[in-house]
C-alpha cells in the first residue's frame, strides 16, 4: 500500500520508506523518518485553499455581527468571539501553515509555545486583575 | 535504490527516509528555526495581549482623552482585517505555484500578498493619524498606551513581512528561486501566516470585545 507521501505502508503502525541512492544514510528518529514528506502532493489544492478563505471570511463576518449585539451578557459575547477566533486560528495554522500535514516535530514546538503562553499569561491575568482592579 | 524499513516506534532509530534532512533531528534546520521563532513570538505577543486585557476598562476611574467607543471604527478595521485574511490566501497560492515551478503565478501571488500587506499598513497609519487628531496619544490614557503598542508592534511585524515578500519576489525575478528553493518561500509564508493569526486575536481583543 502506498500513501500520498510515497511511503509504503504494510499495516497500521508500520511503514516502509524507500530511500534514494544519494541518501546520506544518517540515523534519525523513526517517527521523524517515517513522516518526512518527499513532495507536496499531500498539500491542499488551490481550490481547497479558496474554500478555507471563504470559511474564514464567513467566520469574520459572524464575529463582527456578534460584536454589534447589544446585550447584558457580555461574557457570552466574549466567549463566542474567542471561540470563533480559535476556529480561525486552527484553520490558518492547520491548512495554510500546513501544520496538519507537516512533521509532528514542528507541531509540538508550536503547541508547546502556545500552551506556555496560555498558562503564563493566564496566571498573570488572574494574579494581577484583582490588584489592578482595585487601583 | 536503497530500501529502508521504518517503524512508528518513537525510540527506534532507522536509516533516514528519502529526502530526510541530514540533521540531528531529521528535519530542516531552517524550518525548525522559524517554528521556534514563531513559538517565541507567541509568548511575545501573548505578553502584550495579556497586558491589554489587564488594563482594559481601568481608565473608567480617571479617564482622560477620548474613549475607545468614540474612536474605534469597526467597519473600517473589519475591511482591513479582511484584506489581511486574503493576503494569507494569496501567500499560500504563491507557495503552491513555486512548488509547481509556475514562476509567473508565484510572482503574481507574492506581489498580491505584499500589496495586501501594504494596504493593511496604510490603513493602520491612517487609523493612528485619526486617533492622534482625536486626542489619543501614547500617554493620554491606558487604552492609548496598550492599543498603540500592541497594534503598532503587529504593524512592525507586517512591515518586516512585506520586505521579506518583496525580497522573495526579487530573487524570483533574478532566477534565483526555483522549485528546489520552495522551502525559502514556505518559511516566509509561515511568518506571514503567523502575523495573520496574531491579528485574528488582536482584532477580537481591541476592536470586537465590548469596552464596557
Amino acid at each position: 500500500m502506498t500513501d500520498t507521501t510515497g511511503i509504503e505502508t504494510e499495516e497500521p503502525g508500520t511503514a516502509v520508506a524507500v530511500a534514494d541512492d544519494d541518501a546520506t544514510g544518517a540515523l534519525v528518529p523513526a517517527d521523524a523518518a517515517v513522516e518526512v514528506h518527499t513532495d507536496h502532493s499531500n498539500h491542499p489544492s488551490p481550490r481547497q485553499y479558496v474554500l478555507i478563505a471563504i470559511v474564514l471570511v464567513v467566520l469574520t463576518a459572524i464575529e463582527i455581527a456578534i460584536s454589534y449585539i447589544d446585550t447584558e451578557h457580555t461574557n457570552l459575547i466574549i466567549i463566542a468571539l474567542f471561540a470563533m477566533g480559535a476556529a480561525k486560528f486552527f484553520l490558518v495554522a492547520g491548512w495554510y501553515m500546513h501544520m496538519r500535514l507537516d512533521q509532528p516535530f514542528f507541531r509540538r514546538i508550536f503547541v508547546i509555545g502556545m500552551i506556555g503562553a496560555g498558562i503564563v499569561y493566564g496566571i498573570v491575568i488572574l494574579m494581577f486583575s484583582s490588584t489592578v482592579l482595585k487601583a | 535504490m536503497t530500501q529502508a524499513v521504518a517503524t512508528r516506534d518513537a525510540d527506534a532509530v532507522v536509516p533516514s527516509a528519502p529526502h530526510a534532512h541530514d540533521t540531528n533531528t531529521g528535519v530542516s534546520n531552517n524550518k525548525l528555526a522559524i517554528w521556534m521563532f514563531i513559538a517565541s513570538e507567541s509568548l511575545f505577543f501573548g505578553a502584550f495581549i495579556a497586558t491589554f486585557f489587564l488594563y482594559r476598562g481601568r481608565d473608567a476611574l480617571y479617564l482622560k482623552g477620548p474613549t475607545p467607543d468614540e474612536l474605534l471604527n469597526i467597519p473600517f478595521t473589519s475591511v482591513t482585517s479582511f484584506v489581511l485574511l486574503m493576503s494569507s490566501l494569496t501567500m499560500v497560492l504563491a507557495l503552491a505555484a513555486i512548488q509547481r515551478a509556475d514562476h509567473r503565478r508565484f510572482r503574481l501571488w507574492v506581489l498580491a500578498t505584499a500589496f495586501f500587506g501594504l494596504t493593511f499598513i496604510s490603513a493602520q497609519v491612517y487609523e493612528f493619524t485619526e486617533f492622534y487628531r482625536e486626542g489619543l496619544h501614547l500617554s493620554t490614557n491606558l487604552f492609548g498606551t496598550t492599543s498603540y503598542v500592541l497594534t503598532g508592534l503587529h504593524g512592525a511585524h507586517v512591515t518586516v513581512g512585506i520586505v521579506w515578500l518583496l525580497s522573495l519576489f526579487g530573487r524570483s525575478l533574478q532566477g534565483r528561486l526555483g522549485p528546489e528553493h520552495s522551502e525559502a518561500v514556505e518559511i516566509g509564508g509561515l511568518y506571514w501566516h503567523f502575523v495573520d493569526v496574531v491579528w485574528i486575536f488582536i482584532f477580537t481583543a481591541v476592536y470586537l470585545i465590548p469596552q464596557h
